[in-house]
C-alpha cells in the first residue's frame, strides 16, 4: 500500500494552507506536528476527500483518490478534530449508522460494533445517548467509528485535544494498539502525543513540511544545542528576550532555564539532551511572548 | 435501506420534530372538529344541532330527494318550497315558528340553491330567487346555467378572449345533466376546509425535512459523513429518500386521517354528484370525489415542491433555520402579498396556487398554451411535479459535491 502526495497544494483565496507537498507513505504511524494554522487539518481533509486540492494530487497505489471515490473511502477511517455526532442517538445506534454509511452489511456491523464498543471501553455506555457522554467517552466513540471498517488508512486529527492527562495516556495507548498493519496519520500540536508512538514525524509550518524523519533523526537534525543553567531572578526576562526557552523552573532566588542556543548562553550552562519538545520549540516557537513557545 | 431507516430515525430523534408531529395531531383534531361543525341542522322544534347528530338528521332529510334532478324533480322542489312558504309557520311573525318552517326546507335546500343560482345575477346570490320563480321556470335550471354564462361573457364585465369564451361555453354545455343528487354536505364541508389543513400540513412537513441535509454541518458530523464510503453517493440518496418518504407518508396519512374523520362523522354520500351542486359556476366537469382528488393532488405537489426547496436550501445554505423559512415564503408570502398589493396575473402560477385548487375550481382561472385553453389546475399540477423531478437531481449534485473546510 502506497499513499502519495504529489505537489499537493490547497489555497483559500489568497491564502495558501498547504503548499506543494510531496511525500510517500506506507504502513506505519505518521505524526503530524505543527502549531495551530500550520495546515495540518487542511492536509488531512484532502486526504479524506473532504476538500479538493487546488493543485497536485493524492494517489493510492498510483490511482487518484478523488477518482476512486467510494472505493478509496472504504479504506478510510477518520476522526476529525471537531468530532460531530447525532446527540439523540445512543452510542450503539450511532455506530450502527456510521457502519451503514460505510457500506458494512448489517450483520457484520452489529458484530463489529459490539467488539469496538468493548475495545474502547464503552460497553456500559452502549445504550447511553451520545450527548450524555463525557469528552473522553465521546472521543472513544469517535475512535470506534473510525475503526468500524477496519481501515487501511486511519486519520486522527487532534484526537487528544481537550482530554485530561489520564484520558490522554489511555487514548495514546489505544491508538498505539490500533496502529498495527495499517497507515495511521496522527495530527497534534501536543508533542508528547506522538513522541512515543509515531514511526515518522512531520513538522509542518506554513503549509509545508519543515522537517521529516524519526523522532531521533529530527532531534539530531536540530542545528542548535540545548543548555540548562541557573540564572538570578532579575536576569530571567533578559534571557527570555535573547534565547528560546523551552522550560523554566522558578525557584526562590532565580530560575533553572532550558535554553536552545548555538552558543553557550552562560558560564554555568551545561549541555542537555535534546527532546522533541525542544525541536518543536526550535522550529515553531519565537522568543519570549509567543504563544507556541509556552508549550 | 438501512441508511434510509437511520435517516428517518435521525429526523424523529430530534425533540423539536417530535413536538411538531404532536402539534400536527392537535391541529388535525381541531380542524376536524371545526369542519364537522360546519354542518348544521334545525330540528322540528327549531333547535340548532351541529356536527355528527346534525349531519345524520340532515342526511336523512336530503336523501329523501336522492336521484336524478330532472325537470320534474326541480318543479316538484319549487312546488314544495311554495307550499312551505305558504304554511302557517312560515307566515307567522314568531321567529320560532319561522325556524320550524325553515326546518322543513332543509331536505330541499341544496336543490333550492341550484334554482337560486340559476335565477340570480351572475355575481350575486339571491337567497329568495326560488320564491319568485314559477313552477314551470324552475325546470329550466340547466338551460339557464348556459344562457347566464353567455350573457355574462357578452356583458364585458370581465375580459375574455374568444377562445376562452368558446372554451367556457363548451365546458358548460358538456356538463352532464340532469345532475345526480344526494346529500353532499360531508364532502362539501371537507372540500371547504381541506386546503387550510393541507397548508398547515405542508408547513409542518417542510419543518420536519428542513434539517435532513444541514444538520450534518450544524452538528459537525459532516466530516465523518462525507469521508465514509457511501457519503457521496448512496447515503445522499438515502437522505433524499427520507425527505421523500416523510413528505409522502405524512401527507397521505394525515390527509387520509382528516378525510376519514370528517366523512365518517358527516357522511360520505354524494361522492359522485357533480361539483356544480356546490360550485355552481365551476368550469370543471367533475364530481365531488374527483374535486377532492384534484385538490389532494395539487396539495401533494405543492407540499413536495415546498419540501424539495426546503431540502435544497438545507443542502446549499447548510442552515436549518433558512430551510424552515423556505416553505413559508413559497406557500404563505404570495397570498399575504396579494392582500397588500395588486399582484400581476402571473401569480396564478405561483406554487401557493397548488394549495388553492378549491378556489381554482370555483373560479374561471384559465390559461392559454399553444393555442389551447385549459383550466389553471390542469397546467400547474404537472408543471410543478416536473419542477420537483428536475430539482431532485440538483439536490443530489449539490450535496454530494459539498466540501468540508
Amino acid at each position: 500500500m502506497e499513499l502519495k502526495f504529489e505537489g499537493l497544494t490547497k489555497k483559500f483565496g489568497g491564502f495558501t494552507a498547504v503548499n506543494h507537498i510531496d511525500f510517500t507513505m506506507t504502513n506505519g504511524v505518521y505524526g503530524l506536528l505543527g502549531v495551530n494554522g500550520a495546515g495540518k487539518t487542511t492536509l488531512m481533509r484532502m486526504l479524506c476527500t473532504l476538500l479538493a486540492p487546488t493543485g497536485g494530487a493524492i494517489t493510492y497505489n498510483g490511482k487518484d483518490i478523488f477518482k476512486m471515490d467510494g472505493e478509496y473511502r472504504k479504506l478510510l477511517g477518520y476522526l476529525p478534530q471537531e468530532f460531530g455526532f447525532y446527540p439523540e442517538f445512543t452510542v450503539q445506534d450511532y455506530l450502527l449508522y456510521i457502519a451503514a454509511i460505510k457500506g458494512i452489511r448489517p450483520a457484520v456491523a452489529r458484530k463489529r460494533t459490539k467488539e469496538l464498543i468493548a475495545k474502547v471501553g464503552l460497553s456500559k455506555a452502549a445504550d447511553k445517548k451520545m450527548k450524555k457522554l463525557s469528552g473522553g467517552m465521546k472521543r472513544r466513540a469517535g475512535v470506534a467509528q473510525a475503526m468500524l471498517n477496519n481501515p487501511e488508512i486511519l486519520v486522527l486529527d487532534e484526537p487528544t485535544a481537550g482530554l485530561d492527562p489520564n484520558e490522554r495516556i489511555r487514548f495514546r495507548n489505544l491508538i498505539s494498539e490500533l496502529s498495527e498493519e495499517r497507515l495511521v496519520l496522527l495530527s497534534t500540536h501536543i508533542v508528547s502525543d506522538i513522541e512515543y508512538i509515531a514511526n515518522e514525524i512531520w513538522l509542518m509550518k506554513d503549509g509545508t513540511f519543515v522537517r521529516t524523519g524519526t523522532s531521533d533523526e529530527i532531534i539530531r537534525s536540530m542545528p542548535e544545542s540545548v543548555w540548562q543553567c541557573y540564572v538570578d531572578k532579575g536576569m530571567v526576562s533578559e534571557y527570555m528576550k535573547q534565547y528560546k526557552i523551552s522550560n523554566m523552573k522558578a525557584e526562590s532566588y532565580g530560575a533553572e532555564l532550558r535554553i536552545i542556543s548555538a552558543e553557550k548562553p552562560s558560564e554555568n550552562a551545561r549541555l542537555a539532551e535534546a527532546s522533541l519538545e525542544d525541536v518543536f520549540l526550535y522550529y515553531f516557537g519565537e522568543k519570549a511572548g509567543d504563544e507556541s513557545a509556552a508549550i | 435501506m438501512k441508511v434510509l431507516q437511520f435517516e428517518i430515525k435521525k429526523i424523529f430523534s430530534k425533540f423539536k420534530n417530535r413536538m411538531a408531529v404532536l402539534i400536527l395531531l392537535v391541529i388535525l383534531v381541531a380542524v376536524s372538529m371545526l369542519t364537522m361543525n360546519r354542518v348544521e341542522y334545525i330540528d322540528s322544534d327549531g333547535n340548532h344541532v351541529s356536527g355528527m347528530p346534525g349531519a345524520k338528521s340532515l342526511r336523512a332529510e336530503k336523501n329523501k330527494w336522492k336521484g336524478n334532478l330532472t325537470e320534474d324533480v326541480l318543479k316538484e322542489v319549487a312546488r314544495e318550497n311554495a307550499s312551505i312558504n305558504n304554511s302557517t309557520e312560515a307566515l307567522s311573525d314568531d321567529n320560532e315558528q319561522q325556524d320550524k318552517a325553515y326546518a322543513r326546507k332543509q331536505g330541499i335546500s341544496s336543490i333550492a340553491e341550484l334554482i337560486n343560482n340559476a335565477f340570480s345575477e351572475w355575481r350575486d346570490y339571491n337567497y329568495y330567487a326560488i320564491d319568485n320563480v314559477s313552477i314551470e321556470e324552475a325546470g329550466s335550471v340547466y338551460e339557464r346555467r348556459v344562457s347566464n354564462l353567455k350573457k355574462y361573457l357578452d356583458s364585458g364585465e370581465e375580459i375574455f378572449t374568444d377562445l376562452e369564451k368558446e372554451f367556457l361555453i363548451q365546458r358548460y354545455e358538456e356538463l352532464k345533466t340532469p345532475f345526480y343528487y344526494e346529500y353532499t354536505d360531508g364532502w362539501s364541508a371537507l372540500l371547504q376546509n381541506v386546503s387550510t389543513f393541507i397548508l398547515i400540513l405542508a408547513l409542518i412537513i417542510g419543518f420536519l425535512v428542513s434539517g435532513i441535509f444541514s444538520d450534518e454541518f450544524q452538528t459537525n458530523a459532516d466530516a465523518i459523513f462525507f469521508s465514509s464510503k457511501l457519503g457521496r453517493n448512496r447515503a445522499v440518496l438515502a437522505k433524499m429518500g427520507a425527505g421523500f418518504a416523510v413528505t409522502t407518508v405524512f401527507y397521505v396519512v394525515f390527509l387520509l386521517l382528516y378525510t376519514a374523520i370528517v366523512l365518517a362523522a358527516l357522511g360520505a354520500d354524494g361522492a359522485n354528484c357533480p361539483i356544480q351542486m356546490d360550485m355552481w359556476r365551476s368550469a370543471y366537469n367533475i364530481t365531488f370525489m374527483e374535486a377532492y382528488l384534484l385538490i389532494a393532488a395539487g396539495g401533494y405537489v405543492g407540499t413536495m415542491f415546498a419540501s424539495t426547496l426546503s431540502m435544497l436550501a438545507s443542502a446549499a445554505m447548510r442552515s436549518t433555520a433558512t430551510a424552515i423559512i423556505v416553505p413559508f415564503i413559497v406557500l404563505c408570502a404570495f397570498p399575504f402579498l396579494s392582500r397588500v398589493i395588486t399582484l400581476p396575473g402571473i401569480c396564478s402560477f405561483f406554487p401557493d396556487q397548488l394549495l388553492e385548487i378549491y378556489i381554482t375550481i370555483k373560479e374561471f382561472n384559465l390559461v392559454q398554451l399553444g393555442g389551447r385553453i385549459m383550466n389553471v389546475a390542469t397546467l400547474i399540477i404537472p408543471a410543478y411535479a416536473l419542477a420537483c423531478l428536475l430539482l431532485w437531481p440538483l439536490l443530489y449534485r449539490i450535496y454530494r459535491k459539498a466540501e468540508v473546510s
